[in-house]
Protein backbone atom coordinates (compact mmCIF):
# COMPACT_ATOMS: atom_id res chain seq x y z
CA UNK A 1 0.00 0.00 0.00
CA UNK A 2 2.82 2.31 0.65
CA UNK A 3 3.75 1.51 -2.77
CA UNK A 4 0.78 2.87 -3.78
CA UNK A 5 0.90 6.37 -2.41
CA UNK A 6 4.59 6.60 -3.41
CA UNK A 7 3.54 6.39 -6.78
CA UNK A 8 1.07 8.69 -6.53
CA UNK A 9 3.09 11.10 -4.68
CA UNK A 10 5.86 10.53 -7.38
CA UNK A 11 3.02 11.48 -10.38
CA UNK A 12 1.91 14.93 -8.38
CA UNK A 13 5.60 15.72 -7.96
CA UNK A 14 6.22 15.49 -11.57
CA UNK A 15 3.60 18.18 -12.18
CA UNK A 16 4.77 20.73 -10.80
CA UNK A 17 1.91 23.45 -11.77
CA UNK A 18 -0.66 21.00 -9.76
CA UNK A 19 1.16 21.68 -6.17
CA UNK A 20 2.66 24.67 -6.93
CA UNK A 21 -1.03 26.26 -7.75
CA UNK A 22 -2.27 26.43 -4.12
CA UNK A 23 0.77 27.21 -2.32
CA UNK A 24 1.11 30.00 -4.62
CA UNK A 25 -2.25 31.24 -3.98
CA UNK A 26 -1.91 30.92 -0.28
CA UNK A 27 1.08 33.11 -0.15
CA UNK A 28 -0.34 35.93 -2.70
CA UNK A 29 -3.39 36.43 -0.67
CA UNK A 30 -2.00 36.09 2.38
CA UNK A 31 0.90 38.64 1.19
CA UNK A 32 -1.50 40.95 -0.58
CA UNK A 33 -3.70 41.44 2.65
CA UNK A 34 -1.08 43.91 4.47
CA UNK A 35 -0.66 45.77 1.71
CA UNK A 36 -4.44 46.19 0.98
CA UNK A 37 -5.66 47.06 4.51
CA UNK A 38 -2.51 48.76 5.64
CA UNK A 39 -0.12 48.17 8.62
CA UNK A 40 -2.88 48.38 10.90
CA UNK A 41 -1.12 45.98 13.66
CA UNK A 42 -4.16 45.33 15.72
CA UNK A 43 -6.59 45.29 13.06
CA UNK A 44 -4.30 42.36 11.25
CA UNK A 45 -3.97 40.44 13.95
CA UNK A 46 -7.75 40.31 15.28
CA UNK A 47 -8.73 39.26 11.27
CA UNK A 48 -6.11 37.18 10.73
CA UNK A 49 -6.86 33.58 11.61
CA UNK A 50 -9.81 34.06 9.75
CA UNK A 51 -7.67 35.00 6.66
CA UNK A 52 -5.51 32.31 7.26
CA UNK A 53 -8.19 29.95 7.30
CA UNK A 54 -9.90 31.57 3.94
CA UNK A 55 -7.24 31.34 1.99
CA UNK A 56 -5.55 27.75 2.97
CA UNK A 57 -9.41 26.84 2.37
CA UNK A 58 -9.71 28.47 -0.89
CA UNK A 59 -6.28 26.84 -2.26
CA UNK A 60 -7.81 23.70 -1.05
CA UNK A 61 -10.43 24.07 -3.11
CA UNK A 62 -8.46 25.07 -6.14
CA UNK A 63 -6.86 21.48 -6.35
CA UNK A 64 -8.82 19.54 -5.04
CA UNK A 65 -11.49 19.37 -8.38
CA UNK A 66 -8.74 17.61 -10.10
CA UNK A 67 -8.04 14.75 -8.10
CA UNK A 68 -9.69 12.05 -9.99
CA UNK A 69 -9.71 13.75 -12.89
CA UNK A 70 -6.36 12.67 -14.74
CA UNK A 71 -6.96 8.89 -13.51
CA UNK A 72 -10.45 9.19 -14.89
CA UNK A 73 -9.10 10.46 -18.34
CA UNK A 74 -7.08 7.84 -18.75
CA UNK A 75 -9.07 5.29 -17.50
CA UNK A 76 -6.73 4.39 -14.43
CA UNK A 77 -9.63 4.77 -12.31
CA UNK A 78 -10.73 1.34 -13.94
CA UNK A 79 -8.00 -0.09 -13.27
CA UNK A 80 -8.42 0.99 -9.25
CA UNK A 81 -11.83 -0.16 -9.21
CA UNK A 82 -10.72 -3.92 -10.13
CA UNK A 83 -8.02 -4.45 -7.69
CA UNK A 84 -8.64 -6.49 -4.60
CA UNK A 85 -8.01 -4.02 -2.36
CA UNK A 86 -10.85 -2.26 -0.55
CA UNK A 87 -11.93 0.89 -3.40
CA UNK A 88 -12.02 2.24 0.31
CA UNK A 89 -8.62 2.43 1.01
CA UNK A 90 -7.33 3.10 -2.40
CA UNK A 91 -9.37 6.62 -1.88
CA UNK A 92 -7.18 7.13 1.07
CA UNK A 93 -4.10 6.26 -0.64
CA UNK A 94 -5.16 9.14 -3.02
CA UNK A 95 -6.17 11.30 -0.39
CA UNK A 96 -3.16 10.85 1.49
CA UNK A 97 -0.67 11.74 -1.10
CA UNK A 98 -2.75 14.76 -2.31
CA UNK A 99 -2.52 15.80 1.40
CA UNK A 100 1.10 15.00 1.42
CA UNK A 101 2.12 17.13 -1.33
CA UNK A 102 -0.62 19.95 -1.60
CA UNK A 103 -1.38 20.65 2.01
CA UNK A 104 1.53 20.02 3.93
CA UNK A 105 3.67 22.73 2.15
CA UNK A 106 0.63 25.26 3.23
CA UNK A 107 0.68 24.22 7.25
CA UNK A 108 4.80 24.12 7.15
CA UNK A 109 4.55 28.05 5.52
CA UNK A 110 1.61 29.07 7.97
CA UNK A 111 3.95 30.85 10.65
CA UNK A 112 5.95 33.05 8.55
CA UNK A 113 2.29 33.79 6.75
CA UNK A 114 1.00 34.32 10.42
CA UNK A 115 4.00 36.53 11.21
CA UNK A 116 3.88 38.53 8.30
CA UNK A 117 -0.11 39.61 9.88
CA UNK A 118 1.37 40.11 13.18
CA UNK A 119 -0.27 37.08 14.76
CA UNK A 120 0.62 36.46 18.31
CA UNK A 121 2.94 33.59 19.19
CA UNK A 122 0.08 31.22 20.93
CA UNK A 123 -2.29 31.66 17.86
CA UNK A 124 0.84 31.02 15.62
CA UNK A 125 0.84 27.62 17.39
CA UNK A 126 -2.85 27.02 17.46
CA UNK A 127 -3.16 28.13 13.52
CA UNK A 128 -0.44 25.16 13.08
CA UNK A 129 -1.98 22.65 14.73
CA UNK A 130 -5.66 23.59 13.54
CA UNK A 131 -4.67 23.73 10.10
CA UNK A 132 -2.74 19.99 10.91
CA UNK A 133 -5.74 19.13 11.61
CA UNK A 134 -8.54 20.53 9.55
CA UNK A 135 -6.78 20.25 6.20
CA UNK A 136 -7.42 16.01 5.93
CA UNK A 137 -11.13 16.84 7.28
CA UNK A 138 -10.89 19.22 3.97
CA UNK A 139 -9.39 17.29 1.90
CA UNK A 140 -11.60 14.05 2.57
CA UNK A 141 -14.61 16.03 2.08
CA UNK A 142 -13.32 17.95 -0.95
CA UNK A 143 -12.60 14.27 -2.29
CA UNK A 144 -16.33 13.42 -2.08
CA UNK A 145 -17.38 16.18 -4.17
CA UNK A 146 -14.49 15.73 -6.58
CA UNK A 147 -15.87 12.26 -7.07
CA UNK A 148 -18.82 13.17 -7.76
CA UNK A 149 -17.90 15.49 -10.64
CA UNK A 150 -15.70 12.83 -12.06
CA UNK A 151 -17.86 11.60 -15.05
CA UNK A 152 -18.95 15.44 -15.74
CA UNK A 153 -16.94 18.09 -18.24
CA UNK A 154 -16.48 21.49 -17.00
CA UNK A 155 -17.59 20.95 -14.20
CA UNK A 156 -16.20 24.60 -12.97
CA UNK A 157 -18.14 26.31 -10.06
CA UNK A 158 -20.14 23.23 -9.75
CA UNK A 159 -18.05 21.01 -7.03
CA UNK A 160 -17.39 24.37 -4.82
CA UNK A 161 -21.27 24.26 -4.49
CA UNK A 162 -21.50 21.05 -3.73
CA UNK A 163 -18.70 20.96 -0.67
CA UNK A 164 -19.05 24.48 1.01
CA UNK A 165 -21.67 23.53 3.06
CA UNK A 166 -18.99 20.70 4.17
CA UNK A 167 -16.50 23.33 4.51
CA UNK A 168 -18.14 26.03 6.57
CA UNK A 169 -18.29 23.96 9.18
CA UNK A 170 -14.68 23.20 9.36
CA UNK A 171 -13.63 26.84 8.48
CA UNK A 172 -15.95 28.05 11.58
CA UNK A 173 -14.18 25.33 13.79
CA UNK A 174 -10.59 26.05 12.70
CA UNK A 175 -11.08 29.14 12.95
CA UNK A 176 -12.87 29.36 16.67
CA UNK A 177 -9.63 27.18 17.23
CA UNK A 178 -7.09 29.23 16.31
CA UNK A 179 -8.75 32.43 17.94
CA UNK A 180 -9.06 30.53 21.21
CA UNK A 181 -6.96 28.02 21.03
CA UNK A 182 -8.99 25.79 24.02
CA UNK A 183 -8.96 22.35 24.07
CA UNK A 184 -12.06 21.70 23.29
CA UNK A 185 -11.76 23.01 19.94
CA UNK A 186 -9.08 20.88 19.30
CA UNK A 187 -10.87 18.46 20.25
CA UNK A 188 -13.82 19.03 18.25
CA UNK A 189 -11.51 19.38 15.15
CA UNK A 190 -9.91 16.17 16.26
CA UNK A 191 -13.42 14.68 16.19
CA UNK A 192 -14.38 15.89 12.86
CA UNK A 193 -11.16 14.84 11.15
CA UNK A 194 -12.20 11.17 13.04
CA UNK A 195 -15.89 11.42 11.53
CA UNK A 196 -14.27 12.34 7.81
CA UNK A 197 -11.99 9.39 8.06
CA UNK A 198 -14.42 7.17 8.77
CA UNK A 199 -17.03 8.29 6.38
CA UNK A 200 -15.75 10.41 3.72
CA UNK A 201 -13.82 7.49 1.77
CA UNK A 202 -16.44 5.40 1.65
CA UNK A 203 -18.64 7.96 0.11
CA UNK A 204 -16.56 8.69 -2.18
CA UNK A 205 -16.04 4.48 -3.18
CA UNK A 206 -19.46 4.79 -3.93
CA UNK A 207 -19.37 7.99 -5.82
CA UNK A 208 -16.52 6.80 -7.96
CA UNK A 209 -18.50 3.50 -8.91
CA UNK A 210 -21.44 5.78 -10.53
CA UNK A 211 -19.01 8.50 -11.89
CA UNK A 212 -17.14 5.77 -14.03
CA UNK A 213 -19.89 4.78 -15.76
CA UNK A 214 -20.38 8.50 -17.26
CA UNK B 1 -14.46 -22.81 -15.81
CA UNK B 2 -16.98 -21.53 -17.90
CA UNK B 3 -19.09 -17.79 -18.45
CA UNK B 4 -22.40 -17.92 -18.84
CA UNK B 5 -24.66 -15.29 -20.00
CA UNK B 6 -28.62 -15.62 -19.55
CA UNK B 7 -30.99 -13.20 -21.19
CA UNK B 8 -28.57 -10.23 -20.87
CA UNK B 9 -30.42 -6.57 -21.81
CA UNK B 10 -29.30 -3.08 -21.02
CA UNK B 11 -30.77 0.24 -21.90
CA UNK B 12 -29.35 3.52 -23.02
CA UNK B 13 -31.71 6.64 -22.72
CA UNK B 14 -34.75 4.54 -22.00
CA UNK B 15 -34.25 2.50 -25.34
CA UNK B 16 -32.86 -1.12 -25.15
CA UNK B 17 -29.46 -1.01 -26.40
CA UNK B 18 -29.04 -4.45 -27.65
CA UNK B 19 -31.65 -7.55 -27.70
CA UNK B 20 -30.89 -10.14 -24.95
CA UNK B 21 -27.95 -12.21 -25.40
CA UNK B 22 -27.71 -15.92 -24.37
CA UNK B 23 -24.04 -16.78 -24.65
CA UNK B 24 -21.67 -19.06 -23.08
CA UNK B 25 -17.92 -18.50 -22.99
CA UNK B 26 -15.34 -21.86 -21.71
CA UNK B 27 -12.00 -22.86 -21.08
CA UNK B 28 -9.55 -22.27 -24.19
CA UNK B 29 -12.73 -20.41 -25.77
CA UNK B 30 -12.60 -16.62 -27.36
CA UNK B 31 -15.82 -15.25 -27.63
CA UNK B 32 -15.52 -12.08 -30.42
CA UNK B 33 -18.01 -9.02 -30.22
CA UNK B 34 -18.93 -7.47 -33.13
CA UNK B 35 -21.20 -4.81 -34.38
CA UNK B 36 -21.52 -1.34 -35.64
CA UNK B 37 -19.62 1.74 -34.12
CA UNK B 38 -22.19 2.58 -30.72
CA UNK B 39 -24.15 -0.60 -30.98
CA UNK B 40 -23.11 -1.28 -27.75
CA UNK B 41 -19.80 -3.43 -27.40
CA UNK B 42 -17.95 -1.28 -24.97
CA UNK B 43 -21.00 -1.23 -22.61
CA UNK B 44 -21.29 -5.17 -23.14
CA UNK B 45 -17.97 -5.61 -21.97
CA UNK B 46 -18.02 -3.78 -18.99
CA UNK B 47 -20.87 -5.12 -17.79
CA UNK B 48 -18.86 -8.67 -17.92
CA UNK B 49 -16.40 -6.79 -15.99
CA UNK B 50 -18.78 -6.23 -13.39
CA UNK B 51 -18.70 -2.27 -14.10
CA UNK B 52 -22.27 -1.74 -14.32
CA UNK B 53 -25.10 -3.94 -13.21
CA UNK B 54 -27.33 -4.95 -16.30
CA UNK B 55 -30.93 -3.80 -16.64
CA UNK B 56 -31.93 -7.76 -17.13
CA UNK B 57 -30.55 -11.13 -16.83
CA UNK B 58 -27.35 -12.70 -14.91
CA UNK B 59 -23.97 -13.40 -15.67
CA UNK B 60 -22.65 -16.48 -14.10
CA UNK B 61 -19.01 -17.17 -13.61
CA UNK B 62 -18.62 -21.04 -12.32
CA UNK B 63 -22.56 -21.11 -11.55
CA UNK B 64 -22.86 -18.35 -9.47
CA UNK B 65 -24.13 -14.60 -10.32
CA UNK B 66 -20.99 -12.27 -10.65
CA UNK B 67 -22.65 -9.84 -8.64
CA UNK B 68 -22.78 -11.95 -5.62
CA UNK B 69 -18.95 -13.06 -6.14
CA UNK B 70 -17.54 -9.76 -7.05
CA UNK B 71 -14.14 -9.99 -5.26
CA UNK B 72 -13.43 -13.26 -6.90
CA UNK B 73 -14.93 -12.66 -9.44
CA UNK B 74 -12.63 -9.91 -10.76
CA UNK B 75 -9.26 -11.70 -9.57
CA UNK B 76 -9.89 -13.60 -12.01
CA UNK B 77 -10.36 -11.02 -14.48
CA UNK B 78 -8.14 -8.74 -16.23
CA UNK B 79 -10.17 -5.88 -18.54
CA UNK B 80 -8.88 -3.88 -21.37
CA UNK B 81 -11.14 -0.92 -21.97
CA UNK B 82 -10.24 1.97 -25.03
CA UNK B 83 -8.61 3.70 -22.51
CA UNK B 84 -4.80 2.83 -21.42
CA UNK B 85 -5.04 2.83 -17.61
CA UNK B 86 -1.96 4.61 -17.50
CA UNK B 87 -0.33 7.29 -15.06
CA UNK B 88 0.87 9.58 -17.82
CA UNK B 89 3.24 11.00 -15.66
CA UNK B 90 5.43 7.76 -14.44
CA UNK B 91 7.62 5.74 -16.92
CA UNK B 92 6.80 2.36 -18.48
CA UNK B 93 7.88 0.34 -15.57
CA UNK B 94 7.00 2.76 -12.85
CA UNK B 95 3.85 2.41 -14.56
CA UNK B 96 3.73 -1.47 -14.34
CA UNK B 97 5.55 -1.33 -10.94
CA UNK B 98 2.01 0.73 -9.34
CA UNK B 99 -0.10 -1.95 -11.50
CA UNK B 100 1.61 -4.83 -9.36
CA UNK B 101 1.52 -2.88 -6.25
CA UNK B 102 -2.75 -2.28 -6.81
CA UNK B 103 -3.13 -6.38 -7.59
CA UNK B 104 -1.25 -7.07 -4.67
CA UNK B 105 1.34 -9.19 -6.84
CA UNK B 106 4.82 -9.67 -6.31
CA UNK B 107 6.90 -9.93 -9.58
CA UNK B 108 10.20 -11.22 -9.53
CA UNK B 109 12.62 -8.90 -11.60
CA UNK B 110 13.32 -11.56 -13.96
CA UNK B 111 9.78 -12.17 -15.10
CA UNK B 112 9.51 -8.29 -14.92
CA UNK B 113 11.63 -7.81 -17.56
CA UNK B 114 10.67 -10.49 -19.69
CA UNK B 115 7.78 -9.32 -20.11
CA UNK B 116 9.00 -6.01 -20.77
CA UNK B 117 11.45 -7.51 -23.69
CA UNK B 118 7.78 -9.70 -24.84
CA UNK B 119 5.94 -6.27 -24.97
CA UNK B 120 8.52 -4.32 -26.99
CA UNK B 121 9.08 -1.82 -23.99
CA UNK B 122 12.44 -2.44 -23.18
CA UNK B 123 14.20 0.63 -25.03
CA UNK B 124 11.48 3.07 -23.23
CA UNK B 125 12.02 1.26 -19.83
CA UNK B 126 12.72 4.71 -18.24
CA UNK B 127 10.27 7.11 -20.13
CA UNK B 128 7.55 9.08 -19.08
CA UNK B 129 4.21 7.49 -20.61
CA UNK B 130 3.48 10.92 -21.33
CA UNK B 131 6.21 10.77 -24.47
CA UNK B 132 5.17 8.10 -25.61
CA UNK B 133 3.40 7.57 -28.63
CA UNK B 134 -0.42 6.11 -28.81
CA UNK B 135 0.86 2.88 -30.22
CA UNK B 136 3.50 2.53 -27.03
CA UNK B 137 0.92 3.72 -24.60
CA UNK B 138 -1.30 0.63 -26.04
CA UNK B 139 1.48 -1.96 -25.58
CA UNK B 140 2.25 -0.29 -21.98
CA UNK B 141 -1.66 -1.35 -21.14
CA UNK B 142 -1.69 -4.52 -22.77
CA UNK B 143 1.36 -5.49 -20.65
CA UNK B 144 -1.27 -5.55 -17.98
CA UNK B 145 -2.93 -8.95 -19.46
CA UNK B 146 0.89 -10.64 -18.61
CA UNK B 147 1.55 -9.04 -15.54
CA UNK B 148 -2.18 -10.19 -14.00
CA UNK B 149 -2.06 -13.42 -15.58
CA UNK B 150 -5.08 -13.96 -14.97
CA UNK B 151 -7.73 -16.35 -16.95
CA UNK B 152 -9.99 -14.59 -18.36
CA UNK B 153 -9.33 -11.26 -20.66
CA UNK B 154 -11.98 -8.94 -21.87
CA UNK B 155 -10.23 -6.51 -24.16
CA UNK B 156 -11.94 -3.52 -25.67
CA UNK B 157 -10.50 -2.58 -29.26
CA UNK B 158 -6.94 -3.89 -28.15
CA UNK B 159 -5.76 -3.81 -31.25
CA UNK B 160 -6.31 0.29 -31.29
CA UNK B 161 -3.90 2.56 -32.16
CA UNK B 162 -0.89 -0.72 -32.77
CA UNK B 163 1.56 -0.99 -35.77
CA UNK B 164 1.30 -4.39 -37.85
CA UNK B 165 3.69 -5.95 -35.75
CA UNK B 166 1.64 -5.03 -32.75
CA UNK B 167 -1.10 -6.50 -33.99
CA UNK B 168 0.78 -9.61 -34.45
CA UNK B 169 2.24 -9.76 -31.14
CA UNK B 170 -1.13 -9.62 -29.57
CA UNK B 171 -2.76 -11.84 -31.26
CA UNK B 172 0.12 -14.02 -30.57
CA UNK B 173 -0.48 -13.64 -26.83
CA UNK B 174 -4.34 -14.53 -27.51
CA UNK B 175 -3.44 -17.55 -29.20
CA UNK B 176 -1.26 -18.68 -26.18
CA UNK B 177 -3.46 -17.57 -23.43
CA UNK B 178 -6.21 -19.47 -24.89
CA UNK B 179 -4.08 -22.55 -25.89
CA UNK B 180 -2.75 -22.48 -22.45
CA UNK B 181 -6.71 -22.92 -21.30
CA UNK B 182 -6.88 -19.12 -20.52
CA UNK B 183 -10.87 -17.64 -21.90
CA UNK B 184 -11.49 -14.24 -24.25
CA UNK B 185 -13.94 -11.75 -24.57
CA UNK B 186 -12.38 -9.20 -27.22
CA UNK B 187 -14.41 -6.24 -28.93
CA UNK B 188 -12.24 -5.65 -32.12
CA UNK B 189 -13.10 -4.29 -35.95
CA UNK B 190 -9.99 -6.30 -37.14
CA UNK B 191 -10.55 -10.10 -37.64
CA UNK B 192 -8.74 -11.90 -35.37
CA UNK B 193 -8.54 -15.37 -37.42
CA UNK B 194 -9.34 -17.13 -34.64
CA UNK B 195 -11.94 -19.98 -34.33
CA UNK B 196 -14.22 -19.13 -31.55
CA UNK B 197 -17.78 -17.70 -30.84
CA UNK B 198 -18.81 -14.83 -32.20
CA UNK B 199 -21.59 -12.34 -30.91
CA UNK B 200 -22.94 -10.07 -33.41
CA UNK B 201 -24.50 -6.80 -31.59
CA UNK B 202 -27.46 -4.77 -33.15
CA UNK B 203 -26.77 -1.49 -34.40
CA UNK B 204 -28.60 1.47 -32.41
CA UNK B 205 -31.88 0.79 -34.48
CA UNK B 206 -31.54 -3.22 -32.81
CA UNK B 207 -33.17 -3.90 -36.65
CA UNK B 208 -30.81 -7.22 -36.64
CA UNK B 209 -31.73 -10.11 -34.47
CA UNK B 210 -28.27 -10.82 -32.58
CA UNK B 211 -26.92 -14.14 -34.02
CA UNK B 212 -24.21 -16.15 -31.14
CA UNK B 213 -22.15 -18.53 -32.40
Amino acid sequence: MFNIIFYEIRTTLRQAHSWLTPLLFFVMVITLFPLAIGPNESLLEKIAPGILWVAALLAILLSIGNLFRHDADEGYLDVMLLSPYPLTWLVLCKVMSHWLTHCLPLILISPILGFLLHLPAHEQYALFVSLLLGTPVLTLLGAIGAALVVGIRGHGLLLPILIMPLYIPVLIVGTATTQQSMAGCFAILGALLLFSLAFAPFLTGIALRIGVNQ
Amino acid sequence: MTLCISQLAFERNNEPLFHPIDCTVSTSEILQVRGANGCGKSTLLRIFAGYISPEMGTIFWQGKNIFQQRDEYIQQLCYIGHQNGIKLHLTVSENLKLICALANQKIPHSSFKKILHTMQLENIEHTQAIHLSAGQKRRLALARLLLMNTRLWILDEPMTSLDQAGQTLIADLLNQHIAQGGMAVVATHHDLKMTGKMLYLPDANYSVMPACF
